[in-house]
């Protein structure tokens, strides 16, 4: 192969790999969410549907163990804190990342991404404008 | 000349009028910013339109916030039109805000207070909102009344999408509102996090054949995919006048709509100039200088001249773009004689770009290209006899008498605008050096006559 082909080969590997990695991400943050969800059921469902006194059964990987419920309670709490701040790392990553592939496609840089957003009294504020 | 015709797909709603410049839809230059000679509606000018170009580059890169460019050219040269081409290419994004001077004359605001509502409506403030919703079709909704009659109510809402499905509890508040709405099972909603929310965005596609009979306004959407809980970004743009509009605070925001917005005190003006430095420190608003074009600029007077002068050096300062017909004359409101009729020390800090009249052939392009616009076929002939026109009379006569001879074409059923429809149209409607040639001619019989009184001051 000439230098040429060989060059665009590799450009478009690189492309790939980009979008690719972007695509792992979304999925990854996918997985997570649905993790969140079944631990807020359950949380819910341990509120309402259980008294404190009793044990529950939890299933770890494909074991069942009986926990006290407040034990539980604490373990699913810090389990969703954990789950939270990797969903929000995530999402923040998966900007940069989206912005990598852009450039590498010579495309124009998204307008506006990099902002922050106005707190929600600002936006309450300026929300006459935006609606109209 | 061997055209090729590219179909222009254009919405019917925005032809229904046709204006003087609606056949612009950009400066017609290639990306080496070398203009085409016919193209995007734009004919000649090839060297006024380059250098509109590389003005045009150097706005979309935001390096010339705060400078001003004078178009200077004879009447019918197409200044309007290069302005307008300018607008088109900048895009949706960049605010764009047009004017005759004459607007400022007005008895309900003062010149330079009309001047900088101009001036601020050409600056935009590019702000993200951010909120975090929940999206999904709903698979069922159960809610629980107690058999009392009274007290709380409990329910169970199951949201899914493509790729996951959970079951939220429901408090009493989010009854209500979910009944409010009347949400359903098989309704694609979303849910405001924050606010709490509901709204609801149609029916999903696979629920279409649940009922025989459906209201026209059903919608069908397709069931979201992704995660339930999205975090959604939206990025707005809007005006630094806007927001001066909503602050300013004896108007209320419905003083946007009626457009009578009255003077806006200069407190607010500084107070909404601080909040937007401080968001744009803060990284939450990007300013974007957009463009004020003021036309017939020569109207402008001495006053909101030097107003100009300073308002250009300000940082919240978009590109002022002028355009004017006059050589040398003298300044409105002063005995001062001036090249276009315009202060020198402003005219120091402009770029100028000159127009040159229309050669035949250009002519005869530009005519070409309004008849298309305005939906009237010409014969060769005709064509021929409308140029020679153009040129003996002006560009813009020539085209005022493509639609009255496609009327009298029309009259007569015919297809095609013929010699006789120009002949008889240019015999209706006299051209203004036919019409001075009739004033002079019959000024006794007309009222009011003062023999004496020279050509007319206009300035």
């Amino acid at each position: 192969m000439d230098a040429d082909s060989q060059f665009v080969l590799q450009y478009m590997t690189e492309i790939e790999e980009a979008a690719e990695d972007v695509l792992t991400t979304k999925q990854q943050i996918l997985d997570l969410n649905i993790k969140r969800n079944t631990n807020r059921e359950a949380l819910n469902a341990l509120k309402t549907a259980v008294c404190d006194s009793e044990k529950v059964q939890v299933c770890f990987g494909n074991m069942f163990i009986k926990l006290p419920t407040s034990k539980t309670k604490e373990i699913l709490k810090r389990d969703q804190e954990q789950l939270d701040m990797q969903i929000n790392d995530l999402r923040k990553g998966l900007k940069a990342k989206v912005n990598h592939v852009y450039e590498m496609q010579g495309k124009p840089e998204l307008r506006g991404y990099n902002l922050c957003p106005l707190t929600s009294d600002e936006v309450m504020a300026i929300n006459s404008i935006l609606k109209g | 000349m061997a055209t090729t015709k590219v179909p222009e797909v254009r919405d019917i709603m925005r032809i229904e009028r046709i204006g003087a410049h609606s056949h612009i839809r950009g400066l017609g230059l290639d990306d080496a910013l070398e203009p085409r000679q016919v193209s995007q509606g734009m004919v000649g000018q090839l060297a006024s339109r380059r250098a509109a170009g590389v003005v045009l580059e150097m706005i979309k890169d935001g390096q010339i916030a705060g400078r001003a460019v004078l178009i200077a050219g004879q009447p019918g040269t197409g200044k309007t039109a290069i302005a307008m081409g300018i607008a088109q290419s900048l895009g949706p994004d960049t605010p764009f805000t047009a004017m005759a001077s004459s607007e400022i004359y007005s008895l309900e605001m003062s010149k330079t207070e009309a001047l900088s509502q101009a001036f601020r409506k050409a600056i935009g403030v590019r702000i993200k909102e951010e909120t975090e919703i929940i999206e999904g079709e709903v698979v069922e909704i159960q809610i629980d009344r107690p058999a009392t009659g009274t007290g709380a109510k409990v329910g169970k809402l199951t949201l899914k999408t493509t790729e996951m499905e959970t079951i939220y509890d429901l408090g009493n508040k989010m009854i209500d509102s979910l009944s409010k709405e009347k949400v359903q099972a098989g309704d694609v909603i979303t849910i405001d996090k924050a606010t709490g929310k509901i709204s609801k965005l149609g029916r999903s596609f696979t629920r279409a054949r649940d009922y025989d009979a459906m209201g026209a306004q059903t919608q069908f959407v397709q069931c979201p995919e992704g995660e339930l809980q999205k975090r959604k970004e939206v990025v707005h743009t809007v005006s630094l006048h806007e927001i001066d509009v909503i602050n300013s605070r004896t108007q209320g925001f419905l003083a946007l709509f009626s457009g009578d917005t009255g003077e806006i005190k200069s407190e607010v003006r500084e107070q909404i100039n601080a909040k937007v430095c401080e968001w744009r420190e803060e990284g939450k608003a990007e300013i974007i200088p957009g463009v004020l074009f003021i036309d017939e600029v020569h109207m402008l007077d001495m006053e909101c001249f030097s107003f100009l002068n300073r308002a250009l050096e300000s940082d919240l300062s978009p590109v002022l773009i002028m355009a004017t017909n006059r050589g040398i004359t003298r300044i409105r409101g002063t005995n001062y004689q001036s090249p276009h009729g315009i202060p020198i020390d402003l005219l120091d800090r402009l770029l100028i770009i000159t127009t040159s009249p229309y050669t035949e052939k250009e002519t005869r392009q530009v005519l070409k290209i309004r008849c298309e616009e305005e939906d009237v076929e010409l014969s060769e002939e005709a064509h021929t006899v409308l140029t020679r026109i153009g040129m003996e009379t002006s560009l813009r006569y020539a085209i005022q008498l493509i639609s009255t001879a496609g009327l009298v074409c029309r009259k007569r059923k015919g297809t095609e605008v013929q010699v006789d429809d120009i002949k008889r149209v240019y015999s209706l409607f006299l051209d203004e050096a036919r019409s001075s040639q009739y004033m002079k001619e019959y000024q006794d019989s007309f009222l009011f006559n003062e023999t004496q009184t020279s050509a007319m001051d206009v300035s």
